[in-house]
């Protein structure tokens, strides 16, 4: 099936049609809540499946992402965002084996008509691959050698290696696309033989070519365009750069420009920009990892001409910029010519923005007015019948996974047409997300900080374009993605008709959540999924969507079911163990029914003990366990607030029953996890297994 | 509400060591919300009946089921069903004494035994802990105690007191645990500016509307012939 979901209902929550806002956000919809669940219980595979769903491009995502979803994360009403971008990195770079054997082999190609996508970028790709899925023979038509378009060619290796890009592009490509890469349309072959050979056209060539500026000067030795200078670079033609370099403009190609020219050697590199610093385009972080690496951003000033001497750069005249947007937000610059600046380099970086080539539409039925391509956003057509247009070249400039999304929906929309003849009007996307977090209830959390990873020092990494930022390890992916509030999976009132509204949720809830209204009703968008009142509803009338317990009791009947209970080395320790705990899949992946009975301990991975009712504590006797250890966080280590307290009184109180059935209330105990569950939960084993061997209930 | 407190549990199994087939009711109603007799509680003490005859040896059947409410008809008709086509050999109910008789007289030939002890009519007045407020005397005197039962929240229901045991506002029966309700009249008929009507002895009580003049019955004209 095509990666692209019609409709973003697909993400299992339990508030209606509204997503988590990470979701909503991002313009594909990627089910990030899913995959970062996935992380923490060590399922990297199966994040990685949903990172596929899809986003064909997760390596690249992984690295270079806007991030929207984190943008929007609402944990930052807590605290901070949870950091999605790193821990998409971390499931790209540690399931690579894995992505290798699910790739799937080329789609046959099921129907007699074609389509050609001009531009190989990451929209052009994506329509591309979402078309060879539907059985559709796609042919891709690159000018460049390489294929990622701007990704290939305009983004440094410092922050997007070419092997990260070349791992999605190979499993794009393995759905059985044609590429004819190193061929200009227009040159090597005419539009309209592409026409000609094909039911439909769609054109994705992106913006691939930088804006001038009209002022004197742009045209002398030591003047270059922005993304002619980026594509020298990443072809490694290593553009000859002056002591003194200084980039015009100030968006996010422009910090790319200014960084990569810093990389080339020059003394001193400078950005100057019309806006001031707070009306930056580009984003903060890159405008502060620029200036760790001294760029010096001069704000609001306006080029006003590039001078030259001998034919060569000498500097830069400026006039100051006295404001850019109008009352309605419109770029319309003024400026105060009564004070000026003159920078003295010897070379200038344009960086002002692309635009795109449209030189092979000359002669076409194609419309284009002032250099732009005439596309209507809603069917992606163009002013001639069957030819299409998406990413950059008709959004304007945008990101990677916003190309990515037109890329899905140019697909809709050229497959309806080669079905029907017709255009197909895409629905306006009015995403409904879930809200903010409530303060009260942010108030009521505890915060954890958000993971970070050291950047190489600035020092050192503007000597070459190595990459500079390090890939989350496994325990930092791991302990980052608990970090997640897991939005709108929490409880819900599982068995309306056994409530008898008895207010014990209202009042354990440790987040002021769960209400009653004759029944109980857990505002999805507010609860934060600890499990408190599942454990004690009196009524078992409230689960939890994320990790029901009721499912959690199926899983450890079956596992107990498959063992042999005269095999099983005794006393069997039967353990609850919070996945907070784990710094690895060390504990997390599935245990053989061999490895129980050797070891004579199941271990049963809880997110937050807290959860488990008193049946769950019982329940374990009742299978032959002997004894049952409840391994919780760190001593005010849980991500909940009084839980512990709960959790020890439903203890005690089942310790006590535990002595009146005949087991002992010593075979169950409570233990605070010391460090990681790794180094301890072994240690926690060795030890209660060993203590009163003799009390042993065993052979129930 | 009805308020009932579990029985210790060797009482119960002590009950069962005779039966082999064994369901245990909840009832969905007072002692779900008090916490000793709901969907959890079935299942706690089914378990625990398990292991502890498990562990003496005795396999037995534990069935569970839990009701909306076990004093009402259409109610309790699935379990009389279940217990008929199952041969269930015995009946634990974790109702009120009320849900306990109320089946045992329709159960045939079924033994039923309580899981709970019935304690009183109360409120929840902390997380946990559940009071007296009322004794069902079937004729209600509060209108002239400010609201407040001395029949059911005084240790020896005095209807004109408090007793020479009132200290610092609490009974001597438990003065930890019990306040003196007379203590407690007083104060509220002082803040409603009603002391006066503490001069008005209240008579000697008709206690032929409680269960002293027999086995009470309560009737609707709108649904019953009278």
């Amino acid at each position: 099936m095509p990666m692209d979901k019609s409709s973003p209902g697909f993400l299992n929550t339990i508030a209606g049609d509204a997503l988590p806002t990470c979701s909503a956000a991002c313009p594909v919809h990627t089910d990030t809540r899913e995959y970062v669940q996935r992380v923490s219980m060590g399922d990297y595979e199966g994040a990685l499946d949903i990172l596929l769903e899809v986003n064909p491009f997760p390596s690249v995502c992984g690295r270079i992402c806007h991030h929207p979803c984190e943008s929007h994360c609402r944990r930052a009403a807590i605290d901070e965002a949870v950091s999605l971008r790193m821990i998409k990195r971390f499931i790209v770079e540690n399931t690579r084996q894995y992505r290798i054997a699910r790739r799937k082999k080329a789609v046959q190609v099921s129907k007699d008509k074609s389509a050609a996508v001009i531009g190989g970028g990451p929209s052009g790709l994506t329509a591309a691959m979402d078309l060879a899925l539907r059985g559709y023979k796609v042919k891709v038509y690159e000018k460049d050698s390489k294929l990622g378009g701007m990704l290939a060619h305009a983004i440094p290796r410092y922050r997007l290696p070419p092997e990260a890009l070349a791992e999605d592009i190979e499993d794009i490509l393995a759905t059985g696309i044609e590429v004819h890469s190193g061929c200009t349309v227009g040159q090597d072959i005419s539009f309209e033989q592409l026409k000609k050979d094909n039911d439909a056209v769609l054109i994705a060539v992106g913006l691939a070519e930088s804006h001038s500026l009209p002022i004197p000067g742009t045209s002398g030795k030591g003047v270059f365009l922005g993304v002619t200078f980026l594509w020298d670079v990443a072809n490694g033609l290593c553009p000859e750069l002056g002591k003194r370099t200084l980039v015009i403009g100030g968006g996010n190609v422009a910090i790319d420009i200014a960084r990569a020219a810093k990389r080339l050697g020059p003394e001193k590199v400078y950005m100057a920009c019309l806006e001031s610093r707070d009306e930056m385009p580009a984003w903060k972080w890159e405008i502060d990892e620029a200036e760790e690496e001294g760029i010096e951003i001069l704000n609001s000033w306006g080029p006003k001409e590039i001078l030259e001497k001998d034919g060569a750069v000498t500097g830069v005249r400026f006039r100051r910029c006295s404001s850019v947007f109008d009352a309605q937000h419109r770029f319309s610059p003024t400026y105060d010519d009564s004070e000026t600046n003159t920078v003295a380099v010897d070379s200038v970086i344009l960086g002002i923005g692309q635009k795109a080539n449209l030189d092979f539409l000359a002669g076409s039925a194609v419309s284009v007015n002032g250099g732009r391509l005439i596309c209507d956003r809603e069917s992606m057509g163009t002013s001639e019948p069957g030819i299409f247009a998406c990413g950059e070249v008709m959004t304007g400039p945008g990101s990677a996974i916003q190309a990515v999304s037109t890329g899905h929906d140019a697909a809709k929309v050229v497959s309806h047409y080669l079905e029907t003849g017709k255009l197909l009007k895409l629905p306006n996307k009015k995403v409904l997300d879930i809200g903010e977090l409530p303060a009260v209830t942010a108030a009521n959390a505890r915060h954890f900080d958000r993971v970070c990873v050291e950047l190489s020092d600035p020092a050192e990494r503007i000597k070459d374009f190595s990459p500079i930022e390090p890939v989350y390890t496994e325990e930092e992916a791991l302990s980052e993605s608990r970090r997640c509030l897991s939005c709108a999976t929490g409880a819900h009132l599982q068995f309306p008709n056994h409530c008898a509204g008895c207010l014990t949720c209202v009042r354990i809830c440790p987040f002021g959540v769960a209400q009653v209204r004759r029944t109980a009703f857990m505002p999805p968008q507010q609860c934060q999924t600890c499990g408190l009142c599942a454990a004690e509803c009196p009524a078992f009338a409230i689960d939890t969507l994320r990790f029901p317990t009721s499912a959690m009791k199926t899983a450890v009947e079956d596992s107990v079911s498959a063992l042999d209970p005269g095999r099983i080395a005794r006393p069997f320790l039967i353990s609850y163990c919070c996945v907070n705990g784990t710094t690895s899949r060390k504990y997390l992946g599935e245990q053989s029914a061999e490895e129980i009975m050797e070891s004579g301990i199941l271990r049963v991975l809880v997110p937050c003990v807290g959860r488990l009712s008193m049946a769950d504590l019982i329940s374990p006797f009742e299978l032959g366990a002997d004894k049952v250890a409840v391994v919780s966080c760190p001593e005010d280590g849980c991500y909940y607030p009084r839980v512990e307290s709960w959790l020890d009184r439903r203890i005690k109180r089942t310790q006590k029953y535990l002595d009146q059935i005949g087991v002992g209330g010593e075979n169950l105990q409570l233990f605070n996890m010391e460090g990681s569950g790794d180094e301890s939960w072994p240690r926690i084993w060795e030890k209660f297994r060993a203590v009163n061997l003799e009390t042993a209930v065993g052979n129930l | 509400m009805i308020v009932a407190d579990p029985k210790p549990f060797l009482q119960v199994k002590g009950y069962l060591e005779d039966f082999q087939k064994i369901l245990v009711v909840g009832c969905g109603t007072c002692t779900t919300v008090c916490l000793s007799g709901g969907e959890a509680e079935v299942q706690i003490l089914a378990s625990g009946l398990r292991i502890a005859f498990g562990k003496d040896g005795r396999k037995k059947t534990i069935l569970e089921e839990c009701i909306q409410r076990q004093c009402d008809l259409e109610f309790v008709e699935p379990v009389l069903s279940r217990v008929e086509s199952e041969n269930i050999d015995a009946v634990v109910s974790l109702a009120c004494g009320v849900g306990v008789n109320f089946l045992a007289d329709r159960l045939g030939k079924t033994p039923i035994f309580p899981g709970l002890d019935t304690t009183f009519y109360g409120a929840n007045v902390e997380q946990g802990l559940w009071a007296e407020m009322c004794a069902g005397c079937g004729s209600c005197i509060i209108a002239h105690t400010g609201g407040i039962c001395p029949v059911a929240r005084c240790s020896k229901h005095l209807l004109n007191g408090p007793c020479g045991g009132s200290e610092k506002g609490r009974c001597e029966v438990d003065p930890a645990n019990i306040e003196c309700v007379w203590q407690l009249i007083y104060d509220r008929l002082k803040r409603l500016g009603r002391l006066e009507d503490l001069r008005h002895l209240l008579p000697a009580k008709d206690w032929s509307t409680a269960s002293d003049g027999g086995v009470r019955r309560s009737t609707r004209e709108q649904l019953y012939d009278i």
